[in-house]
């Protein structure tokens, strides 16, 4: 039990020196780098593992009769968790949501810290005697605390107050509701009945189940199946206009969303709202084929308002592209991220 | 020593025999450690690696770096001819970023996977890219084994003109960075890099005060195509920073290995180990920087400066001042404004020569000033009138075209570079006209407004105009405003050393009240800007530019007096909720006393 409580010590300890380090800029945040489209997962971990190294150490501090009072603890835990919102996330999270947070982290404590009569007595003790002030140390304490918490409200309202000119806050749709059809180059494609016409097997049939079979793999790197290479002289069908769709990204679409298709392209550090993610298991794998064709057709410019469309810059590619260029594109963009469209049944 | 710094510009062909002779000539050299330049160790070639790394290689290669690196590695595949700098032609294996000697192949060792450690220099690269360039950090997506992997495919059946594994042509003299105690950036020590850099002629190149502006038109690489000296203000686009841009040891490696394929040469053996200290100290000492004098914070996700979308507008009493340099405008702090290619509508503009903008602003009674200042290797002016009209953005009829997709080499981006016809380097920003009747977050579009909700745009061009143009719209040609031109103002505009500071005034409103007609500027409120930046030297004209995202603009009005007011009687509030509430506490206790 010690060992394992020792452990868990240690892993506390190096957590919070290297929270520490980020918050004072010593350890590059990106020491630990979030993971894509695993974030909520890994930050849900992170802070099991920070509290498993929490339990490590107060139970190390009690059997070396050091014991933490039950009131720090609490204190203490909830300002971690509001540092750890703060420092480790990126990118940041606004002041607005980490409030949010800020409260339930608060309740979730106070449940802790009032499990049941002891504990309580125990949280609110500390609390009492600065209180009551019967020693001398209490006073002193108590003195301080009723000249700082006027001052510390009242700056805090002064700050608040202040004309400020941070950033305003707006909230864009992403993925907003598609039209039922759509015309592009003179032909109407009805969203629901529309298909790929180049999600093609060996015999020119659509055929979702075949073109799933040669996607790259999941997991790190997306690496193309073995055998299913599109740049194969002797590929056909599917393969081959896969490698056509990427020769079109390649001339024209990576600049923003990326040579790995992330939207991290040579242009997209400039550009807000910022390029779609194509590895994000929240975009076109959540996704239908025709709405990405409505997307990509109809670009920034063809946005319903609540997707901001005075300020994406995405091209409406019907001006630079072809039918079949774009239906290529986004074969490519399925195949290199190793999703399925998703379908209407 | 001399071999070392021999630098090859010729053609291909020349090229390849010159290197040869120096591969020949630094094998007899070896041996001798007095012969090294100074910092230099000699190393051992890394061991081929196993066959089995480079089939898994292969298949890392075809999945992700065949689209702009090509099937033979020769940089021209699907993505190269609308990129510059072109993608990296493997085949002579001339690399840039390396810990060893000029003209030597980069360090490569299948078994050294500590990222960072200067011993794996094409890992390095692949892990963290090659900022400035298309090529992106693989880091997070790559694993470490996979970028282990694609480098010994590529180092074996790409790289065709030399072997990494041959004892007999290659060599390793190796820059030993680890071990080398860096001289710290003290006054001195930066002031004597500002002396050697006009002394090693570093200047000549990249400009007296850095800007990469000091043979802006001359320079090629290897393979004939134009490129252009590092820009020391933009410590974030060298390709060598490993994304650890104010970090002075990139600069000390590049400054003292060179940069292959390039008129880079390496200096090691005509400097000391002190003196190339002392000169990355100054080089670094030139990023850009905050206020106080510390580093620019880094956007992790971007490797780029963090951007803040608000410029503010400080008050001033009485005239605004002309001159960058005095008071009130040192003390107003500045906005990085990052710049894009315009790439929504033809023709778009794959390389944007003007990456971001700097931009400052106060206001007085009557108008609002904007200083714009950006880095420009090349001062544009059009030579005789051109041929189209100011307000027309349609000027793909004479000859304003975007890059066709696939021309080979001779016709793509990277060839066109410095052979455009020269328009006027120019600047424009756009307000919308009635934005308080458009609720936020609505905006008339990024690109020169739209037909229901018109842009106020102002442009100045390097000839000296200073233009107020109505924007309807991407397509549409501008509305020209005469009667309000005569209010706008160019307070100055002058190019100095590959800087552009311009100063523009305008009136906080139209002649009436109302905003039907001009952008009426109202103090506290947000008012969205978009910036536009034409590069005459890169073709840029019409709406071949340079374009910002969405800002905003906002007068800061002074403090109002509640802002002390009120926080001074809550504090009171609190001090009389203590008191009641101690006394309710003595109260109690005294009542459980009794």
């Amino acid at each position: 039990m010690k060992a394992l409580m020792s452990v868990g010590a240690l892993i506390g300890v190096l957590g919070l020196l290297m929270l520490i380090g980020m918050i004072f800029g010593v350890v590059p945040s990106n020491t630990v780098r979030l993971v894509e489209g695993y974030m909520p997962m890994q930050v849900l971990s992170e802070l099991a593992v920070f509290v498993a190294g929490f339990t490590g150490l107060s139970y190390l501090a009690n059997s070396m009769g050091m014991a933490f009072p039950r009131f720090w603890q609490g204190v203490l835990f909830w300002a971690f968790v509001q540092m750890y919102l703060k420092f480790r996330i990126y990118p940041p999270i606004p002041f607005s949501v980490r409030a949010m947070y800020g409260v339930v982290s608060f309740v979730a404590v106070f449940m802790w810290v009032s499990a049941n009569e002891e504990d309580w007595k125990k949280f609110r003790q500390p609390i009492l005697n600065v209180l009551d002030a019967n020693t001398g140390f209490h006073k002193a304490l108590r003195t301080m605390y009723l000249i700082l918490v006027p001052l510390l409200i009242g700056g805090f309202s002064f700050v608040t107050m202040k004309p400020s000119v941070d950033e305003p806050i707006e909230l864009r749709t992403v993925h907003p509701a598609p039209p039922a059809s759509t015309k592009v180059h003179g032909k109407t494609y009805t969203l629901q009945t529309s298909q790929n016409p180049y999600r093609v097997n060996l015999e020119g049939k659509y055929d979702q189940a075949y073109s799933n079979k040669l996607i790259v793999e999941q997991g790190m790197g997306r690496l193309m199946a073995p055998n299913a290479n599109p740049w194969d002289e002797k590929a056909e069908g599917y393969l081959k206009y896969v490698r056509e769709g990427g020769e079109i990204f390649f001339q024209n679409c990576h600049f923003c969303h990326g040579d790995n298709l992330n939207g991290r392209g040579l242009h997209a550090f400039a550009f807000n709202p910022i390029p779609a993610n194509f590895t994000d298991p929240g975009t076109i794998a959540q996704l239908q084929e025709t709405f990405i064709f409505w997307r990509v057709a109809k670009g920034g410019i063809g946005l319903p308002n609540e997707g901001f469309p005075w300020a994406s810059v995405m091209p409406p590619w019907e001006q630079h592209l072809t039918t079949d260029e774009i239906w290529k594109v986004i074969l490519f963009e399925y195949w290199h991220t190793g999703y399925y469209p998703r379908t209407w049944d | 020593m001399s071999k070392f710094r021999v630098n090859v510009k010729a053609s291909p062909l020349l090229g390849a025999a010159l290197g040869a002779l120096l591969i020949s000539a630094s094998a007899v050299g070896i041996g001798h450690a007095g012969d090294l330049p100074e910092g230099f160790a000699k190393g051992e070639l890394a061991p081929a690696p196993p066959a089995d790394m480079i089939e898994a290689g292969k298949r890392v290669y075809f999945t992700k770096c065949v689209w702009c690196h090509g099937v033979d590695g020769a940089g021209d595949g699907p993505g190269a001819d609308r990129l510059w700098p072109r993608p990296r032609n493997f085949n002579q294996g001339t690399f840039k970023i390396r810990h060893t000697a000029s003209g030597e192949l980069p360090l490569f060792n299948y078994n050294e996977k500590t990222p960072g450690s200067g011993k794996n220099d094409l890992f390095d690269t692949v892990t963290h890219g090659l900022p400035g360039s298309a090529m992106p950090p693989w880091e997070g997506i790559l694993t470490e084994e996979q970028r282990i992997q694609v480098l010994s495919f590529v180092t074996t059946q790409l790289v065709k003109d030399r072997k990494f594994t041959d004892k007999q042509s290659e060599t390793q003299t190796v820059l030993q960075l680890g071990t080398i105690k860096p001289a710290e950036a003290t006054e001195d020590s930066v002031k004597k890099g500002a002396q050697l850099i006009v002394d090693k002629k570093c200047i000549e190149c990249h400009g007296v005060e850095g800007r990469g502006d000091g043979n802006a038109f001359n320079l090629k690489d290897d393979w004939g195509f134009s490129i252009q000296p590092a820009n020391w203000h933009k410590c974030w686009n060298f390709r060598g920073s490993r994304q650890d841009p104010y970090n002075v040891r990139n600069i000390f490696r590049t400054f003292s290995t060179g940069v292959n394929g390039t008129p880079m040469p390496s200096f090691a053996d005509s400097t000391s180990v002190e003196d190339r200290w002392n000169i990355a100290n100054f080089v670094n000492s030139l990023c850009e920087r905050d206020e106080e004098g510390k580093p620019l914070g880094i956007d992790p996700l971007t490797d780029k400066p963090k951007i803040n979308f608000v410029v503010p507008s400080a008050p001033v009493e009485g005239e605004i001042s002309s001159d960058p340099e005095n008071e009130m405008w040192k003390k107003q702090g500045r906005r990085y404004v990052a710049m894009g290619g315009q790439i929504t509508h033809k023709p778009r503009n794959f390389v944007n020569r003007i990456d971001d903008i700097w931009v400052k602003s106060l206001y007085n009674e009557k108008s609002v000033v904007y200083l714009i200042q950006w880095d420009d290797r090349t001062k544009s002016i059009a030579e005789g009138k051109l041929p189209w009209a100011p307000t027309q953005v349609n000027v793909e009829n004479f000859g304003v075209k975007e890059q066709a997709p696939k021309t080979g080499e001779e016709g793509s981006i990277a060839a066109a570079q410095n052979n455009y016809a020269v328009y006027n380097d120019a600047i424009a920003f756009q307000f919308p006209i009635k934005w308080q009747e458009i609720p936020a977050p609505f905006k008339p579009r990024y690109l020169f407004g739209d037909a229901k909700f018109n842009a106020d745009i102002l442009k100045w061009e390097a000839d000296g105009s200073l233009r107020s143009f109505k924007g309807t719209g991407w397509d549409q040609d501008f509305e020209e405003r005469d009667d309000f031109e005569e209010k706008v103002k160019l307070l100055k505009s002058e190019w100095k050393d590959g800087r552009w500071t311009v100063m523009i005034s305008r009136p906080l409103k139209g002649n009436k009240d109302d905003y039907d007609e001009y952008t009426r500027f109202d103090i506290g409120k947000y008012i969205p800007m978009v910036f536009f930046a034409w590069d005459g030297h890169n073709g840029d004209a019409g709406r071949k530019m340079a374009v910002s995202a969405f800002y905003y603009t906002i007068l800061q009005p002074p403090i109002p007096q509640e802002v002390y007011i009120y926080p001074a009687i809550i504090a009171v509030g609190v001090v009389f909720l203590e008191g009641w509430m101690l006394t309710r506490r003595a109260n109690k206790k005294k009542g459980k006393v009794l």
